[in-house]
């Protein structure tokens, strides 16, 4: 449509048309009018530009003295193609249908380089399109690579770190068979309970024992064990129960760290015979309980962190709004947020493992051998998967773990709520937030947030194609 | 080539810059020091509480005198107690920090609970005012 010349006097315009002054901001040709006139630039700065119904403007180019514009629409007799705009107050040199018709009559060699020139935008049309497709291919791609690059950093930083941490764990909680320990059935136990002839001792944290335990257990939580066994053995004392009655240790669920371990150092500590329940699950209907339900986890003050979660529930509301919901702007606003969220998340976890590893068995759903694994390297996976997506480093795949994670972060929340344990969360801060469905909705948000940036990011994106500043301009 | 070796140095600045925010907590300072329980404990006597600078501490029970190493920091205007077995135990400080509640259930509460809370106060030692 456009195509600088200098050499406007040998073209023999200068013969017809008139002068025309353009003041900035005004729009001299619109897309889709029909044409009308062709146009010399005299002096000024004009731009060109296209735009689709829904808004999406391309900037095309800017034009200068000596260029000219409109010759597509008059050549072919069809609808503008694009709309040109004086940035400046412009001086143009404005042809009429006719007399450009008859110009180009008169002056072959003028025809010849129209065409020429037609071809040639036709052409430089041609290579900016594949441009722009690949540049959007390459945005759009994702791969096994992303994933497996995201995982593997996460594990060996989260190995490595593990090695040199003043509060390693190890890597695997081995809840095998404990050396001394005898594992008895829920019908001995019953049993044992009936005459008198055990001691049953909770091995859980005391919000759970408080909530539900066996009528007359102690509890003795392993995470506190150095510091309460001797307040445990004072009491057993005052029991003035005989020596050679065993405790039999109850209180595991599938993860079996609490009953095992407890087990295993009593059994190093105590001169009693050691039991431990089989059916670590049977408790609750074989025994007489003595209950304490609906007792509220208390809340501790979160600070900003706090406000932060609830920036995806505004967040969520926006997605709703179709226009906004495609907004790459939005998925550059969701990365930042979505960002800031899983560092502070990872970085409240990362320096005391144990402290996670034990949130991790309260929601009861992790295997024991998986639990150690789990604590160290999900928060590893957070700070990675949020810097990621903060510096625009493989945001799609970054976009996809972060949502992965939300579900299983979605799913354990519900568990814990229809089951009504007494545990906090354990997302940010080491004591957590209490779990409750505002909670599950700060999820929800964030899930709404991956999906987004997954769908529509291609804003300031470090690697692929380049990094983007702004919406495209060909 | 050199782009890529400028972000990658980036994102392991910001993940040691995170961690090294992460860890420092509050100062200890104001803390540090001997303390000892106000009622004995578990029938054998005293507490002996000793904060240490560095962030470890000592729990010394006076009449077996046996010792058990944990962690601390502290955040919030209160003290975080970390026993290798993961557990936490929250401490509110009192009396313009010549008191320490430490709160024994593991969870955190507003105030420390009458039953399960350990009153100690500071002695004369080392890191006393």
């Amino acid at each position: 449509m456009t195509q600088s010349n200098d050499q406007i006097d040998k073209l023999k315009l200068e013969q017809v048309g008139k002068e025309v002054t353009i003041p900035a901001g005004i729009q001299v040709v619109k897309q889709g009018d029909p044409p009308v006139h062709f146009y010399v630039i005299v002096s000024g700065k004009l731009k060109v530009y296209r735009q689709t119904d829904d808004g999406i403007r391309t900037d095309l180019t800017e034009l200068g003295p000596g260029d000219y514009f409109g010759e597509v629409a008059l050549v072919t007799g069809k609808p503008r193609t694009a709309s040109v705009e004086a940035v400046e107050e412009s001086s143009l040199l404005e042809i009429t249908k006719e007399e450009f018709d008859s110009v180009l009559d008169q002056n072959p060699k003028l025809a010849r380089r129209i065409i020429y020139s037609l071809s040639q935008w036709l052409v430089d049309g041609d290579q900016r399109l594949e441009k722009e497709t690949v540049h959007q291919v390459k945005l759009r791609q994702i791969s096994w690579f992303d994933y497996l690059l995201i995982g593997g950093l996460s594990i060996v930083l989260a190995l490595v770190f593990n090695l040199y941490n003043d509060n390693q764990i190890p890597l695997v909680y081995s809840a095998g068979p404990i050396p001394g320990v005898e594992t008895i059935s829920l019908e001995q136990a019953v049993q044992l309970y009936r005459q008198d002839k055990a001691i049953f001792v909770d091995a859980r944290k005391s919000n759970f024992y408080e909530q539900a335990h066996i009528k007359g257990a102690m509890n003795l939580p392993v995470t506190f064990f150095d510091l309460q066994y001797p307040m445990f053995q004072f009491m057993l004392q005052q029991q003035q129960a005989p020596e050679d009655v065993p405790l039999v240790v109850y209180g595991g669920n599938i993860s079996r760290r609490f009953d095992k371990e407890l087990a295993k150092l009593l059994e190093e500590k105590s001169d009693r015979k050691i039991l431990i329940l089989a059916d670590y699950q049977g408790w609750k209907q074989a025994f007489p309980l003595q209950e304490q339900p609906g007792k509220a986890v208390a809340a501790m003050p979160l600070g900003i962190s706090g406000y932060i979660e609830w920036i995806p529930v505004g967040i969520f509301l926006l997605i709703l709004i179709p226009p906004v919901r495609r907004s790459p702007y939005l998925s550059a606003a969701c990365r930042i947020i979505l960002g800031v969220i899983f560092i502070d998340f990872a970085l409240s976890k990362i320096m005391r493992p144990a402290v996670f590893a034990n949130n991790v068995v309260d929601y009861m759903m992790m295997p024991s051998w998986g639990v150690n694994l789990w604590s160290l390297v999900l928060p590893w996976g957070e700070l990675v998967a949020g810097l990621f997506l903060i510096l625009g480093i493989r945001t799609r795949a970054a976009a996809t773990v972060i949502g992965a994670m939300n579900i299983i972060f979605i799913v354990g929340l519900v568990k814990v709520i229809m089951q009504d344990l007494p545990i906090n969360c354990g997302c940010v801060g080491e004591a957590g937030e209490p779990v409750t469905w505002w909670k599950v909705l700060k999820n929800a948000g964030m899930l709404a947030m991956a999906l987004q940036i997954f769908f529509y990011d291609r804003l300031f994106v470090l690697d692929r194609g380049g990094f983007i500043w702004r919406e495209r301009k060909i | 080539m050199t782009r890529r070796i400028l972000i990658w140095i980036l994102l392991l600045g910001l993940v040691w810059g995170g961690l090294f925010v992460a860890g420092c907590g509050e100062s200890r300072e104001p803390y540090v020091g001997n303390y000892r329980s106000l009622e004995p404990y578990a029938g054998q006597g005293h507490v002996e509480l000793e904060l240490k600078d560095n962030g470890e501490a000592d729990w010394k029970l006076t009449e077996s005198g046996k010792t058990i190493k944990f962690k601390w920091r502290v955040e919030n205007d209160r003290l975080w107690f970390y026993t290798k077995d993961g557990g936490i135990i929250h401490v509110i400080p009192s009396d313009e920090g010549r008191k320490l509640n430490a709160d024994l259930t593991g969870q955190w509460h507003p105030s420390c609970p009458k039953d399960k809370c350990i009153i100690f106060e500071r002695v004369p030692g080392k890191g006393s005012p």
